[in-house]
């Protein structure tokens, strides 16, 4: 692992172990049909009962229904050693443990949670998370999707985009507002009649990922599969924390697969006698890379600390999503740079790590959304609405 | 069947260090650790352990233990056949018998096996990646007076002892011992697994037991060399490339036959 600042030296014995073992897991099994499940716009779904096995999945959710029950240091190590593979894997396990399940198991009554949770701890069960609609993501609350009730059901109407996991799911958690205008989380069966999930092709980003829009038509769903515990848009903003807090690990693993891969193509490469790895230019790339890692790794295990101690804030989670993601994208796309003409192949991951790194960028709130998010932190005035 | 297992175990130098970060030290003579390249449990113990878990599985009741001799262990790395199931760990840890050779280390080993005392299948991966010499496991088979099968690709247990399909060059042999008996294991036998999260969590409330040399009773004569490493040095290698160019494809590999049959490389 590129560790410049010994962050390693900083955790358990376990902690490591999962990074290691993580590590050798998914060099073995995901790294080697990587590309080509990115080239032909598929998700590798061979390895999601793999991924159950190993835990991998709401990794950090308390045990006791099927999970893995690790710590938030050792969630972040998987969450970023998913991304060095491919940004889509992590986005998976993002969107499965810190998107469906967390808000299962924080909002979900003892039978949804007995219903979903260990199936989706094993990878039998697949979800996905509907808040964003075609009309400015940034702007959650102004969703236009309801919930009507009628006797013992709740009827859902409406469309989300973007959604990860919509076409392989089984279950999608859809954010829409009730009766009285408040945002309410329904956990929706995939085959309930009305319900269509249209994948979107095309995609120049996140080619191993599946995303997909929801439309609902008259979904028809029984009252009980609301999520019991939650009112507003806090459920939804509450996962996207957690979501947030593994995207700010994960990046770095994007960040260190295109820094070791741009890296040694530069010790052998050479022009006018000399390898390029020995010119001040190149090497200037190498260590913004470098520092932004570390400083990215302090932060990322700072925020774990924090976590575990129940004392984090959205704001430094913001703060951190930010600035790695940025981090990874701007040493992606100099990583590719550094490549010549060999980076815009996908024999080198940087292109396609930096293509993902767009919608990694994007999601759960832009870069700039985190700017207006932290600034309205810092100064106290309001910048985003 | 109650079965006890033993599984030796190597903590070895990274094999995938790169060449760039490979140091010796001369005048130690021994091996550098690389600077950020952590050791690793030498890969044919890991199929070892790997082994075991199989027997345990198909036996039910079998405890395994772990049993690893020498010195600057590092604790993530050595716990990993506890994540992967074994039941426990002993680690001889002195710098006394942090660089034995292989008599050593097999006394060592042997007089750890007694001390442990219930034994009824000692595991060994066939060689260990950082010396290659594959003669502890006999050395241990000897001291202690057992039966020893070398390179095991299969290995069964049974109540009138272990069945093992030795591997060979172009096959196999089936080789039967009497318990206890010591098995080297190969990698044939299939990849070792990966501990799951839930293993290392089950693995992290385990403490390994720690002993030093006098616990075992080892005494600074029976460690003393009796193989001296006279020279240690990283071989310098050349390569010279030289393309062969023929009529067509075929005719180029003929030529390419020929050029090596001259080698005496085929
Ligand atoms: C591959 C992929 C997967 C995704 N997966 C999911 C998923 O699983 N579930 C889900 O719900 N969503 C998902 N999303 C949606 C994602 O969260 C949104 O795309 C994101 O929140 C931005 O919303 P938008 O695309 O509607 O852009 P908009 O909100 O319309 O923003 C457009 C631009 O305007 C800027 N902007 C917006 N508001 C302001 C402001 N107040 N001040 C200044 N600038 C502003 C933004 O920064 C951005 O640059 C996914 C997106 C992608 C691309």
């Amino acid at each position: 692992m590129l560790d410049y600042g010994q962050v390693l030296d900083l955790l358990t014995d376990d902690e490591r172990q999962v990074q290691s073992t993580a590590r050798d897991f998914l060099d073995a099994e995901a790294m080697p049909g990587i590309t080509d499940a990115w080239e032909k716009g598929e998700f590798p779904r061979d390895l999601i009962p793999k991924l159950g096995e190993m835990g991998y999945l709401g990794a950090n959710l308390p045990s006791e229904y099927g999970t893995a029950g690790v710590n938030n240091m050792s969630y972040g190590l998987l969450m970023y050693e998913l991304e060095r593979i491919d940004s889509g894997l992590r986005s998976f396990a993002s969107v499965q443990g810190a998107l469906v399940m967390y808000p299962i198991y924080s909002y979900g009554s003892e039978e949804q949670k007995q219903n979903y949770l260990p199936k989706m701890a094993s990878g039998e069960m697949i979800g996905c998370f509907g808040l964003t609609e075609h009309e400015g993501g940034s702007d959650p609350g102004a969703m236009k999707a309801t919930a009507r009730k009628d006797g013992e059901s709740y009827v859902l109407n409406g469309s989300k985009m973007w959604i990860t996991n919509g076409n392989i799911a089984d279950v999608a958690l859809v954010w829409a507002k009730d009766d009285g205008g408040v945002v309410c989380g329904f956990l929706v069966p995939t085959d309930t009649p009305g319900f269509v999930a249209n994948e979107i092709k095309h995609k120049l980003s996140m080619r191993a990922s599946v995303t997909s829009e929801l439309v609902m038509d008259d979904c028809r769903i029984p009252a009980s599969q609301m999520l019991p515990d939650v009112r507003g848009l806090r459920g939804p903003l509450s996962c996207l924390t957690q979501a947030r807090y593994g995207i700010a690990w994960g990046a770095l693993g994007a960040l260190e697969a295109v820094y070791e891969d741009a890296l040694a193509f530069s010790k052998t490469r050479s022009t006018f006698g000399k390898p390029i790895a020995s010119r001040q230019l190149v090497q200037t790339k190498f260590v913004d890379m470098v520092s932004d890692h570390t400083r990215g790794m302090l932060l990322a295990w700072r925020l774990a600390i924090l976590k575990d101690q129940g004392k984090l804030n959205y704001s430094l989670v913001s703060l951190a999503k930010r600035d790695n993601v940025r981090a990874a994208l701007l040493a992606a796309r100099s990583a590719r740079e550094i490549l010549g003409g060999s980076g815009i192949v996908l024999d080198h991951p940087s292109i396609r790590h930096m293509l993902n790194l767009e919608t990694v960028d994007t999601y759960e709130g832009t870069h700039d959304i985190h700017t207006l998010i932290l600034g309205r932190d810092i100064t106290g005035e309001n910048a985003l609405e | 069947m109650a079965l006890n297992i033993i599984v030796c175990a190597k903590q070895v130098v990274d094999p995938e260090t790169p060449a760039s970060a490979f140091r010796i030290d001369p005048d130690t003579k021994q091996v550098v650790p690389a600077q950020g390249i952590p050791p690793v449990v030498n890969g044919f113990d890991e199929n070892a352990v790997e082994a075991a878990l199989q027997i345990k599985e198909a036996s039910s009741d079998a405890t395994i233990t772990v049993l690893s001799v020498g010195s600057g262990f590092v604790m993530d790395v050595m716990k990993k056949p506890l994540s992967m199931g074994a039941d426990q760990l002993i680690l001889v840890d002195d710098p006394a018998v942090g660089n034995l050779d292989a008599f050593g280390t097999a006394t060592a080993l042997a007089e750890a096996i007694r001390k442990i005392g219930e034994y009824d299948l000692i595991l060994c991966g066939r060689q260990a990646s950082d010396w290659d010499n594959a003669m502890v496991p006999l050395g241990i088979a000897e001291i202690l007076g057992l039966p020893c099968i070398t390179i095991a690709q299969k290995i069964e247990v049974s109540d009138d002892g272990v069945t093992v399909h030795k591997a060979l060059s172009d096959g196999y042999e089936v080789v039967k011992a009497e318990l206890p008996a010591v098995v080297t294991i190969t990698n044939e036998l299939g990849e070792p697994r990966y501990p799951t999260l839930r293993g290392i969590m089950t693995a992290s409330r385990k403490t390994p037991t720690v002993w030093d040399a006098s616990e075992v009773g080892l005494s600074h004569d029976q460690l003393s060399h009796k193989l001296d490493l006279t020279e240690l040095y990283i071989p310098v290698s050349d390569t010279e490339c030289e393309f062969i160019e023929g009529e067509d494809d075929a005719d180029s590999g003929r030529l390419l036959a020929l050029k090596l049959r001259e080698a005496r490389l085929i």
